[in-house]
């Protein structure tokens, strides 16, 4: 299983309405996007860490280990602030260090919400409920096959790899080219036997092209979903007010 | 390159959104009533969005050195046809940024435009043209695959340089500037994930031919379609 999905199904919040987690995190992740990044994106990206890590409970080496990639792609992106091209070449860009520094903030914070919400909040949870939604019966029930099957051909991807490996498949270059298409094809082949054998066993059932999954009754309590909005308020709020003191804003 | 979450200002995100739309649309009524006419596809679908996932998700050695992942939107795309490949990259793309925190919620719309759109169906024209030209399905397949990666990063491209145009040289000055950047990787990565493509596609014609012949890649005996 995938580690922000594992974090998910451990998560304390795991039986709250991912609703009112979609609502907290929501109004989280516009106050990255719409507030001014000095002091909105420092004050949003704290926000959410705490309500993460304290409120939430998320486990904070689960947290800056898959915060550690999406950073690190966001920094390097970044970079390319620095520097303008016109037609006298490359040059240091007028003001580009604080654009990127906006940038890096405003991203930072949004990360954080978004993550916020995935390790809190199983896609397992979220796809039946969409399913119910008019228009988008068929669509959520795709991707929650995809979602199922996933975890399989992901566990099917690792064994190979191991026996690839272990077959000294990644010794030379032209091995691991060997080893990468044979992976593919491989995941292609079982994939689809996969989907063959489920059809032949629902064709069994008495298949009529309804896939309907039980899902637990998850309440839409109303004294969380009332707080859900307040870190967004919260970090909205103390960011208008610091943006007044002077020397700050 | 999936554009991380908060990288583009909201306008440019809503924007993008509003875009990629009406394909989502477009391959979701699609999906529907292919759903309605043959319900045992959904699990084909499943099957082929999970494949989706994973392949994008491959390393593959780059001709510098170094590893780089394959964006998978052409062989999607001449495995499945484009509007269904729309639906199924789009799904991908929001299963990699909840699973993966790896693109964004609010940078989906973009990234489904160059990924899930534009990719799919330039990978597409390209497999096509090549094939009506005469092309083997090969020769088709590497036009495809190393259309749809190189045109992904084109999109891509231009989207950061409307987002962040240059401070002197304006949208052209910010879209040389991305683009001069993603050339030094993308071409060779299009290069690889076109050869990558080719050794995939030649393998499942010997190991699944039945699979290429009901997805209309192959006609019966093996011809390519």
């Amino acid at each position: 299983m995938l580690a922000i999905d594992a974090a998910a199904y451990r998560s304390p919040w795991r039986r709250r309405h991912p609703a009112a987690k979609a609502v907290l995190a929501g109004t989280l992740l516009l106050c990255a996007l719409v507030l001014p990044p000095w002091p909105g994106a420092p004050i949003t990206a704290a926000i959410a860490l705490a309500v993460a890590l304290g409120w939430a409970r998320v486990p904070p080496r689960a947290f800056l280990r898959s915060a550690r990639a999406p950073l690190a792609f966001i920094v390097t992106g970044s970079l390319t602030f620095l520097v303008s091209v016109d037609t006298s070449g490359l040059t240091w860009a007028p003001g580009g260090a604080a654009r990127a520094g906006e940038v890096i903030g405003r991203c930072v914070a949004a990360v954080l919400a978004q993550l916020l919400f995935a390790m809190t909040t199983p896609l397992a949870d979220v796809l039946p409920r969409l399913a119910r939604r008019r228009g988008l019966a068929g669509l959520a029930e795709v991707a929650g096959l995809v979602y199922r099957m996933l975890s399989v051909v992901l566990e099917t991807v690792d064994a190979v790899r191991r026996a690839q490996a272990d077959r000294l498949g990644a010794l030379s270059w032209r091995a691991r080219w060997r080893s990468v298409t044979g992976l593919a094809a491989q995941v292609f082949v079982l994939s689809f036997e996969r989907a063959r054998r489920l059809e032949d066993g629902l064709r069994d059932r008495g298949y009529t092209g309804e896939l309907a999954v039980s899902v637990g009754p998850l309440p839409l309590r109303g004294r969380f979903l009332a707080l859900a909005p307040l870190p967004g308020v919260a970090a909205a709020v103390l960011t208008v007010a610091l943006s007044l003191v002077p020397g700050l804003g | 390159m999936h554009i991380a979450e908060g990288f583009l200002p909201p306008l440019h995100a809503a924007a993008w959104t509003v875009a990629a739309a009406p394909f989502v649309v477009h391959g979701v009524v699609r999906l529907n009533r292919q759903l309605r006419e043959n319900p045992e596809a959904k699990l084909l679908l499943g099957a082929s969005g999970a494949f989706c996932f994973v392949l994008s998700a491959l390393k593959i050695p780059s001709v510098t050195g170094s590893c780089s992942h394959p964006t998978g939107t052409g062989l999607g795309a001449i495995l499945f046809r484009p509007p269904v490949m729309t639906v199924l990259g789009t799904i991908t793309l929001l299963f990699q940024a909840l699973l993966l925190a790896h693109g964004g919620l609010t940078t989906l719309g973009a990234n489904a435009f160059s990924m899930a759109v534009v990719g799919p169906w330039a990978g597409y024209g390209a497999y096509a043209l090549t094939r009506r030209l005469g092309g083997g399905l090969l020769v088709a397949v590497f036009a495809g695959a190393f259309t749809a990666d190189l045109v992904t990063y084109c999109v891509t491209s231009a989207q950061l340089a409307l987002a962040f145009p240059d401070p002197a040289g304006g949208f052209a000055g910010a879209l040389t500037k991305f683009g001069a950047i993603f050339a030094v990787t993308q071409i060779p990565l299009a290069v690889s994930e076109g050869l990558l493509t080719v050794l995939v596609v030649r393998l499942l014609r010997s190991t699944s031919a039945a699979e290429l012949i009901r997805l209309r890649v192959l006609k019966e005996g093996g011809v390519a379609s």
